[in-house]
């Protein structure tokens, strides 16, 4: 990639990420939001999280080569699930996590 | 809130809060670089584009569709339309800045992505003594923390080889352990389901760009029409 694509890359995606980022923010910002707003915006943690956790872990194209190899995140998440309602803490389950899937990896 | 200098207490709190999304970014973020380093990223460019743009998703995209040979166009318009998630957290965080000055309302918003948007969040439920700086500071240390990752990582790029799999399951382990620290009721329950069915949805049907906006807001608009049929 040369200077100029970075150039033009970087400026782009920049641009774009900001909007993303601030518009929402300082539309809503210090505005009397209607109930069901608030509803719906207390809704986006778990859906945002369960999008999130579900792209990473999903992966159709893996289940059609390799469904045993497929499951590999599915069981490291359930290890993490365990851990998280046992310490809920963000490292341990990190660690924990890593741990599962690389074991599970060698295993599988 | 009054001045404008972080107390000791600020940095200490937004430290620890901070802390595990810091070590989950130098596991991750020195792969990033080394792949950065592939396309002929620089250093200095790596740390550019981390402090400033700071996306794990957009900068894993970047040299995994241009080394693909994708073209510039299609590379931008991809790693943008990934990113569009970012507004949901930017609404999400619209009742706890209300009286913020927009100055540090910018800063934070700025700097805000998928890791320090759960934590952030969960404190801003859970601490009183969470404040908008805090937030703030905890953003700031974890892209330093992502930043330096890029950038070492795309100086020893060529001779360093870190399985990838595993050490990006660390970031999956967080919104894991995020996911589960949510309340627990029908209605959660309603837009896990949802959500997780609109990813996949998404990625049988070619998009996989967008699946975790997507996946989402389907996840919120089912949370929101189960809330309706219940009456409430």
């Amino acid at each position: 990639m040369t200077l100029s694509d970075f150039a033009i890359l970087y400026v782009s995606v920049l641009a774009t990420m900001l909007a993303c980022r601030c518009i929402p923010l300082f539309v809503l910002k210090g505005r009397e939001l209607s109930p069901r707003l608030t509803q719906a915006l207390g809704l986006i943690p778990a859906a945002a999280f369960a999008a999130l956790v579900a792209n990473d872990i999903v992966s159709p194209s893996a289940f059609a080569t390799n469904p045993v190899q497929a499951m590999v995140p599915f069981a490291a998440s359930a290890v993490v699930v365990v851990v998280a309602r046992k310490t809920g803490s963000l490292i341990w389950c990190a660690i924990v996590g890593m741990a599962a899937y690389a074991l599970l990896t060698m295993v599988i | 809130m009054s001045g404008t200098v972080p107390t000791k207490e600020d940095i200490l709190s937004a430290f620890r809060a901070a802390l595990p999304v810091m070590l989950g970014y130098l596991a991750i973020g020195l792969p990033c670089g080394i792949m950065e380093s592939k396309v002929g990223f620089s250093p200095l460019m790596s740390f550019v584009l981390s402090m400033t743009f700071y996306s794990g998703a957009g900068q894993f995209m970047i040299p995994s569709m241009w080394l693909a040979g994708s073209p510039l166009y299609s590379v931008i318009a991809s790693v943008s339309f990934v990113n569009t998630r970012q507004m949901l957290y930017s609404a999400a965080f619209s009742p706890y800045f209300s009286d913020v000055s927009r100055p540090l309302a910018f800063f934070f918003s700025a700097t805000v992505t998928d890791e320090s948007f759960g934590v952030s969040l969960e404190k801003f439920v859970t601490d009183e003594a969470w404040t908008p700086r805090r937030a703030l500071l905890v953003n700031l240390m974890s892209m330093t923390s992502w930043g330096v990752a890029n950038t070492v990582g795309t100086a020893v790029g060529p001779v360093l080889n870190l399985p990838l799999a595993v050490t990006s399951f660390a970031m999956t382990s967080i919104f894991v352990c995020l996911l589960v620290g949510q309340p627990l009721n029908r209605t959660t329950a309603v837009v896990v389901g949802v959500a997780f069915a609109g990813v996949l949805v998404c990625k049988l049907v070619g998009l996989a760009g967008p699946a975790i906006l997507f996946g989402a807001l389907a996840g919120v608009v089912a949370g929101m029409v189960f809330e309706v049929a219940r009456g409430r």
